[in-house]
């Protein structure tokens, strides 16, 4: 029998859920065991509900799961949302100080011991610590990770919280908990524990990242917290940008003169962005841009998870240019195709968009890899060096791949002309129409060469009946919904796409028509990347799932909407 | 040793004959010239408008980007290689209207480029309707019945800002335009420069005959551009008499001076470290 257990711990923004969740996380990771977390909170700085779901278990991890073993109440709402997800032989714990008709919580006094420890603040490690008595996990492990977590802070503090600690650990003691973390301690844990957040920043500090420019919004701004704090250690320059407008032109600037570039932000941001997203494509400036995507119109919901940028994004800006799109379905995704998104926008001289949302970039995974830092970066850049006459140098000479070498400003005899108005090979704007069709020309012929470097559709059991189809973060809760309907017998795979656009129709096809059918799994309401599989391949899904309250696909919705779409199909 | 020759471009001018940009692109010609500046080493980002067209026109590197833009273009590419000498040409609906956020915050940033703002208080390329700058009661075929907003004041909002570097030129007089566009780009930090000019083609009020009868050059009665009240007080007057040249100067540090990870050279230049980036993967 595996170990696979699921901890909630919910209360108020502001009362530290996600420190408990962290502690857990952590001891749990050094104790050898796969763990991942999803972040649920409200757009608020205190009060209101928020929760912190973390799996746990011996075994690799993809997705977080309904059932939860053991809810942990720091406020009464708390119980009443979450404990009918509790299973029956699971655990509700609850703050003795709580005033609630909670019947089935066991109470422990989670603030008089925080109190009793030097203050009411360390209730969550009071909490942390009772979690991880219940589970089994060893006091040293938490001991360790308390003061790691609190060594540049006074001395006193970290004494304080390990008092508390013990506190909490003794006073779990004598409660039965059915799940017990199995194995001898210490066991050697796989992997690292990381936020996709952490990982987009990491993917761009190893493509020689330099600049990134901003303007806060939720959920994209954990990536430039990460490299805000990168800047200490790297050649690297974050800063704020008084809109998002500003942010994007500035790396346009920036990119220009030289050196690689990010911006990071959600769809409404990206909204903002759309005009210099054209600018990019017909300057030829390869810039990056991460859409961490919250569910929308407009302000929509801040803190929430969503897929509902795909077609935008794909259309984003007026007229036709070529660019790239990736969904990155991991935390690898998120590293590797960050760093190789550099790479494509340098050698394309094109804007590259990578699509995460909410559930990516805050929740908490384990790598299943480690991450592979490339020794040398190739800038695709030339210099009077490589030019017979570097007077005569034009930016946008044609080329029949579409792509034209290019120079840096200053930085020679060849002088750089750039020009957002339809242009000359040498820059200068012009309507001419033979200048015109040759131009948008020369920038789409970059697509047959781009097409290339898509990468197919990861497949898991993909010689079944049925697949289903996703995109990005949806991949973890796809494929354990995979293994749960073919445990209930039926024959199903999935293709997981990561390399979004342009579209790899043709691979898509071949795979995609092997199956009798194929459902669609997203985070919409009108199946948009179902949409542009039909537009792309002329293939239509046979159903679709699709989740577009602003919370995470878990691979229990999967299996419920593939029940509903056979019942549909068969009844 | 650059010559003027050296800035001129072949691509054909496409301005109204007897426009005030010419003259602001002779000045600037001329101040490069006398900076010793080479094409070669001279940036120019412009947005969009009449103005934003003028990196056509002389031999230079340039960005031509989007309308309102060019100063967080230009203050990406500044602190991408801080080296760079960088200028932006605007107009008054580029600059104020639709850029008006980002001159804000440069004036706030202090970034070390040089923002010539061609004002001929109205729109040219979209044909005449009124602009930021336009004074109350001007009429367009769009105002018919006249502006009824205050006019934007860029001297007076740049000066309230801490803009370090405040300073009026006249198209009518490209001597002391050239000598404050040289004063200008040597400043270390952000300068603004707001070009009185008249639009032949839709402003039939301030006209260059109307400009040559009022402005009166400050270096020419013994002003001192270092006080902030009277800098104010001059940056205010209009009418009968109005000021040009340069209002105010008060050295500082500017944007990029001010960050320590830019204090060993460039952004550009320095290899990749892969070792740096190992380094924080294995603190995680």
């Amino acid at each position: 029998m595996s170990f696979d257990v699921t901890v909630t711990i919910g209360g108020e923004a502001g009362q530290g859920i996600q420190t408990v969740g962290d502690l857990l996380g952590l001891v749990c990771h050094g104790a050898g065991l796969y763990v991942m977390a999803i972040n649920d909170f409200e757009s608020r700085i205190r009060g209101g509900h928020s929760f912190f779901q973390i799996r746990i278990s011996d075994r690799p991890i993809k997705a977080p799961r309904r059932p939860v073993h053991l809810l942990v109440c720091m406020d009464a709402k708390t119980y009443d949302v979450h404990q009918h997800e509790v299973v029956a032989d699971g655990l509700i714990l609850m703050d003795e100080e709580i005033s609630s008709s909670a019947e089935s919580a066991v109470r422990l006094p989670i603030t008089s011991l925080a109190k009793q420890a030097g203050g009411r603040i360390m209730a969550n490690t009071v909490a942390a610590a009772a979690c991880l008595a219940l589970l089994g996990a060893p006091f040293n492990l938490l001991e360790a990770v308390l003061k790691k977590q609190f060594e540049k802070k006074d001395a006193a503090v970290s004494a304080d919280n390990i008092s508390a600690a013990k506190l909490g650990f003794q006073a779990a003691a004598d409660i039965s908990f059915k799940f017990k973390i199995p194995g001898t301690f210490p066991a050697k844990s796989e992997g690292k524990l990381l936020t996709g957040a952490r990982a987009f920043a990491l993917g761009a500090a190893a493509a020689d990242c330099r600049f990134a420019a901003f303007y806060p919004m939720s959920p994209a701004t954990g990536i430039i917290q990460h490299l805000s704090e990168f800047t200490k250690d790297l050649n690297l320059v974050v800063e704020q940008a008084e809109d998002e407008i500003a942010a994007i032109n500035m790396i346009i600037g920036a990119s220009f003169a030289g050196v690689r570039s990010l911006t990071a932000t959600s769809g409404g941001g990206f909204s903002l962005m759309t005009e210099a997203l054209g600018l990019a494509g017909i300057t030829e400036t390869p810039i990056v841009v991460v859409n961490a995507q919250r569910p929308g119109p407009a302000t929509g919901m801040a803190t929430r998870t969503g897929q509902g940028d795909l077609l935008f994004v794909i259309r984003a800006a007026p007229d036709e240019f070529p660019r790239f799109v990736f969904a990155p379905a991991t935390v690898e995704d998120a590293f590797e195709i960050t760093r190789k998104a550099f790479e494509l926008a340098d050698k394309y001289q094109v804007p590259v968009i990578i699509l995460s949302d909410q559930y990516l970039n805050d929740s908490v995974f384990v790598t299943a890899s480690t991450f592979s830092i490339p020794t040398t970066v190739n800038r695709f850049i030339v210099t009077d060096a490589d030019m017979d006459d570097p007077g005569s140098y034009e930016r946008y000479a044609l080329a029949s791949d579409g792509i034209s070498p290019r120079a840096l400003p200053c930085n020679g005899n060849a002088l750089v002309m750039v020009s957002g108005n339809e242009h000359h090979p040498d820059g200068h704007s012009s309507e001419a129409i033979s200048v015109r069709v040759s131009m948008v020309d020369k920038r789409n012929s970059k697509l047959a060469g781009m097409i290339k470097e898509m990468k197919p559709p990861r497949l898991y059991h993909e010689n079944s009946d049925v697949l289903l189809v996703t995109l990005g973060s949806n991949a973890g809760a796809v494929i354990e919904a995979v293994d749960l309907l073919r445990s209930g017998g039926a024959d199903v795979g999935c293709a997981v796409f990561t390399d979004i656009w342009p579209f790899p129709a043709d691979t898509a096809k071949e795979i995609l028509s092997r199956a009798k059918q194929f459902i669609t799994v997203e985070n919409n309401s009108l199946a948009q990347f179902g949409q542009l599989i039909r537009e792309q391949t002329g293939l239509l899904y046979a159903g679709a799932v699709l989740k577009y309250d602003g919370r995470p696909m878990f691979p229990e919705d999967i299996v419920e909407g593939f029940k509903k779409n056979n019942e549909v199909a068969h009844g | 040793m650059v010559d003027i020759k050296d800035y001129h471009s072949d691509f054909e001018n496409k301005w109204c004959p007897g426009c005030g940009n010419f003259n602001i692109l002779e000045a600037m010609k001329d101040a490069l010239v006398n900076l010793g500046l080479v094409p070669e080493k001279v940036l120019i980002v412009s947005g969009i408008g009449q103005a934003a067209k003028t990196p056509h026109f002389l031999k230079c590197n340039f960005f031509h980007g989007l309308h309102g833009r060019a100063l967080p273009v230009a203050t990406g590419a500044k602190i991408a290689n801080h080296d760079l000498t960088i200028l932006v040409n605007s107009g008054d609906g580029d600059a104020y209207g639709e850029g008006g956020n980002h001159f804000m915050n440069a004036v706030r940033r202090n970034i070390d480029i040089t923002l010539l703002v061609h004002n001929n208080k109205v729109y040219g390329l979209t044909k005449g309707q009124a602009s930021p700058t336009s004074d109350m009661g001007f009429t367009t075929r769009m105002q018919w019945q006249g502006v009824i907003s205050e006019p934007f004041n860029p001297l007076a909002v740049a000066l309230a800002l801490g803009a370090g570097f405040v300073a009026r030129g006249f198209s009518g007089d490209v001597e002391s335009l050239s000598a404050i566009i040289q004063e200008g780009v040597s400043y270390r930090g952000f300068s603004l420069i707001d070009i009185l000019q008249p639009c032949v083609s839709f402003n039939t009020v301030n006209t260059h005959a109307w400009y040559k009868k009022r402005v009166k050059h400050l270096a020419r009665t013994g002003y001192a551009p270092d006080d902030l009240e009277k800098a104010l007080k001059v940056a205010r007057q209009w009418g009968d008499e109005i000021p040009t040249g340069v209002i105010y100067k008060r050295e500082g540090v500017s944007f990029t001076d001010r960050i320590p990870r830019l204090d060993s050279g460039p952004l550009i230049s320095g290899t990749f470290n892969p070792e740096a980036v190992v380094s924080l993967i294995s603190q995680i």
